[in-house]
């Protein structure tokens, strides 16, 4: 991963004096709230419902052992003991003091961390997908280009004030594991006919009140000139992005009213001004940033050979963990291993300060020290050998962590919702924890299959609803809180967005309405055809006439 | 007659307060009350005088209402800031207590 | 309001004319983009310099051949938040090689004068008492960047090899920005 030399480390130190001082002037009365808004965001520091919340930056989703106990530590310090993952791969602190949070920033800086664009209207973390380096379909490691745009979009002196925030995705290949359609900027990376990297480049994908899926701006885009590329869509973003109507200022409606071509064709001139300049990446620089994302030094390991083969035969349960939770791995002898933050009754994504040191210790132990956060709230473990999984698996069991869930119903992302989030209009926690209940059955959620739900409680659509197999809104209607169901949406390659089924339900009512859903795909699916594809077959009339059938 | 009382958070570390007697107290028991518009009106130029002072900042007027002889906001986001969140933290009851 | 420039308070010789009003013979005027795209030869047969007052949303390429003509250009933030300015003032030095004094009005505030000066702005007009000591220290905050800006900016790589072959230990040593 990622190493800092000083000039990284210079910036974030100046970045945490910087803010000190903020903060100082702004509890003296020297800054005013307005004045201080914009700038506490910028360090990732928000005002909740209860309490400040910091949101701590994890660059496209990696983090060191070491760095996972400096988090527990602060979790342990300065919070409640615990945090809670994104789906954007951060983290969050829930319970910070405002006056606390420049030592926070100055612990993290310690550890190569901080928390600078998490929030505000800037470039935010750059995402990749979780599996980057270790996933045998992989073109080129993608965290590799989510670095490069990392440096190039931190502290940038012309975009901290665009229109609205931003948000870029990488993914490694074909297959898009990071939602990168449903991002501002989105890249797959690709090879052309001559065999040279680059990226398919989309863009205007976001989620929240109007979603929209990505578009292709550039079929291919040559690796060299990625900054400069990014620079002039940005660039025309400033300027054009609409700045009177907050709900209007995303780069998606942008591309939305122009049209796709227009927009390339700003962007193509923008950037035929630009392309040559000092942002063309040089060999020598992609080399040094793909130096540190070498594979680590793998044993050469025959192929999983008898012992996991026994270990899986004599252990059920190990068995189904595996089933689930594990994935194949480019380097013969090893496995990705998921860990599941969503235990039947657990707080999607919130993890305890004990968790993490205990993860820190494992990663350690077991997978060269990386462990990665995944956009749907859960962890991965990269490099872990086959033959060490069953010792993994029992570890993660004494810790709760070995639900063998990823991928199922009750695999749910949801945002923190009204418990937390000064922005919602409904709980979501409790509705996931109601579903995960209901359907907490391990034989009935593996004859489901892969089901994908995904709960926000509100509008911003951070639970990422729009592309849930079953997404749930929270509303407010006159007080009380309902859900308003949409189907078909997902968040792969083939992404697509959910439709509104209906009139929302009851709190009361919507766990059965999942349900009744879940049993409406059983009922009509083809032998082995996951729930997102009988969806796609059958649409959305055989579900509303199941939901809303006249009692 | 609908009871108003003045919120805000406090701006040092973001707490959640009601402003009483004497300051701003976590306690909604400890809030002034406002029964009618002027009252309401005075309340929240007090706390704006407070917002002057770096000591709170947002602060707002909310329905209270008597449930079962104690105070309590009318509206569900005001209850769960008063009360807190409706989960408990962490990861649920399969995991044992790793402190 | 206070004017910063070269680090501290200066006077103002500067006038804004307003659309309506006469151009007098002497002395150094600001035009708005209206007024000096229709009376353009008039202006510039005046002995005296010539400024131009951008406001957001008026994009310089609209002046992009002819930048050498003015000695200032005023670019306006009408709130903090609108960025856009940021990039006119990037594009006037960078792109259309404007050399003269860029600077940057409406609500400049101190915690955003070390992006705009990192931009190309080398005049503040920023309402506050202290204006020198405000730029000193906000100029002085951070003194390294991941973006190369400027004409002939140096690429970060050159940067680090700096850094790197300085050597020593720079936490705590904040160094001093050439302002």
């Amino acid at each position: 991963m990622y190493r800092y030399d000083q000039f990284d480390q210079r910036l974030v130190d100046e970045r945490v004096a910087q803010f000190r001082d903020q903060v100082r002037r702004r509890i003296a009365g020297e800054l005013s709230d307005e004045e201080f808004k914009p700038l506490r965001l910028m360090n990732g520091v928000y005002l909740q419902l209860h309490s400040y919340m910091l949101r701590v930056a994890i660059p496209y989703g990696v983090l060191s052992a070491l760095q996972l106990r400096k988090l527990a530590h602060l979790a342990r310090t300065y919070d409640r003991g615990y945090g809670h993952f994104t789906t954007r791969q951060n983290i969050q602190f829930h319970w910070v003091r405002l006056e606390e949070t420049p030592d926070i920033l100055a612990e993290l800086a310690e550890v190569e961390m901080h928390a600078i664009q998490t929030s505000g209207n800037s470039l935010r973390n750059t995402t990749a997908d979780q599996y980057a380096g270790v996933a045998a379909d992989e073109i080129a490691d993608p965290r590799v280009y989510a670095e490069i745009i990392r440096q190039w979009a931190t502290l940038h002196p012309e975009f901290s004030f665009l229109p609205r925030k931003f948000k870029i995705a990488v993914t490694g290949g074909a297959r898009d594991r990071a939602a990168v359609k449903t991002h501002d900027i989105g890249l797959f990376i690709r090879r052309n006919a001559a065999g040279e990297l680059g990226f398919e480049v989309v863009v205007g994908g976001g989620q929240g009140r109007t979603p929209f899926l990505a578009k292709t701006l550039r079929k291919f885009l040559p690796e060299a000139d990625l900054l400069s590329y990014i620079e002039a869509i940005l660039r025309v973003y400033n300027e054009f992005g609409r700045r009177d109507n907050i709900y209007k200022a995303r780069i998606k409606i942008l591309v939305h009213e122009l049209g796709i071509e227009k927009f390339a064709e700003l962007v193509e001139a923008e950037w035929a001004a630009t392309r040559a300049g000092a942002l063309r990446l040089p060999e020598a620089e992609l080399a040094r940033i793909r130096a540190h994302f070498a594979s680590p030094p793998y044993e050469e390991i025959a192929p999983p050979g008898a012992s996991l083969e026994a270990e899986r035969r004599a252990d059920p349960a190990f068995a189904r963990w595996l089933r689930h939770n594990t994935a194949a791995h480019v380097k013969p002898g090893y496995a990705i291993a998921n860990i599941s933050l969503k235990a039947t009754g657990a707080v999607p994504g919130d993890i305890s300060a004990g968790q993490m040191e205990a993860l820190a210790d494992l990663a350690e132990r077991l997978s060269f020290g990386e462990i990665r956060v995944t956009h749907e709230q859960n962890l991965t473990l990269p490099y872990v050998k086959a033959s060490e999984l069953y010792t993994l698996w029992q570890a993660l069991g004494t810790l709760g962590l070995a639900t063998p869930n990823i991928g199922l119903a009750s695999d749910i992302i949801a945002c923190p919702g009204l418990d937390f989030c000064s922005l919602a209009n409904a709980r979501s926690i409790p509705i996931a924890q109601r579903i995960a209940e209901r359907l907490k059955d391990v034989e009935r959620q593996e004859a489901i299959g892969e089901l994908r739900i995904k709960i926000s409680g509100c509008i911003n659509a951070c639970g990422h609803h729009h592309v849930g197999h079953i997404g749930l809104l929270g509303v407010d209607k006159q007080g009380e809180e309902f859900y308003q169901m949409t189907l078909g949406g997902h968040a792969e390659e083939d992404a697509s967005l959910g439709t509104i089924i209906g009139p929302a339900f009851s709190s009361a009512d919507v766990v059965d309405a999942v349900e009744r859903v879940v049993e409406t795909y059983l009922g009509l699916r083809a032998p082995g055809e996951r729930f997102i594809d009988a969806y796609r077959r059958v649409g959305a009339q055989p579900f509303k006439d199941k939901l809303y059938a006249a009692h | 007659m609908n009871l108003e009382v003045v919120t805000a958070n406090r701006l040092k570390d973001g707490r959640t307060v009601y402003l009483g007697e004497s300051g701003w107290s976590e306690n909604l028991e400890e809030a002034r009350l406002a029964g009618s518009a002027a009252a309401a009106q005075a309340l929240l130029a007090l706390a704006e005088r407070s917002v002057e002072r770096n000591e709170v900042v947002g602060p707002y007027l909310i329905e209270v209402i008597e449930e079962g002889g104690h105070l309590v906001p009318a509206r569900r986001r005001e209850r769960i800031r008063a009360e807190g969140p409706t989960v408990a933290a962490g990861s649920g009851r399969q995991s044992r207590e790793i402190v | 309001m206070p004017l910063i420039k070269g680090g501290e308070v200066v006077e103002d010789p500067w006038r804004l004319l307003a659309d309506d009003e006469a151009a007098p013979a002497e002395g150094p005027i600001a035009v708005t983009l209206e007024r000096w795209q229709q009376e353009q030869n008039a202006l510039l047969s005046r002995a005296a310099p010539l400024g131009l007052r951008l406001k957001a949303g008026q994009h310089p390429q609209a002046v992009a051949e002819e930048v050498a003509r003015f000695a200032l250009i005023a670019l306006e933030f009408p709130k903090f938040t609108d960025g856009r300015a940021y990039s006119y003032a990037r594009l006037l030095r960078e792109r259309y090689g404007y050399k003269g004094e860029l600077r940057a009005v409406g609500q400049v505030l101190r915690d955003q004068l070390l992006f705009m000066h990192r931009c190309g702005f080398d005049a503040f007009e920023i309402a506050r008492a202290d204006a020198a000591e405000a730029w000193r220290k906000a100029l002085g905050e951070i003194g390294v960047f991941y973006q190369p800006m400027g004409v002939g900016a140096a690429a970060v790589s050159e940067r680090r090899r700096e850094l790197a072959i300085g050597g020593g230990n720079l936490r705590g040593n904040l160094g001093r920005r050439r302002a």
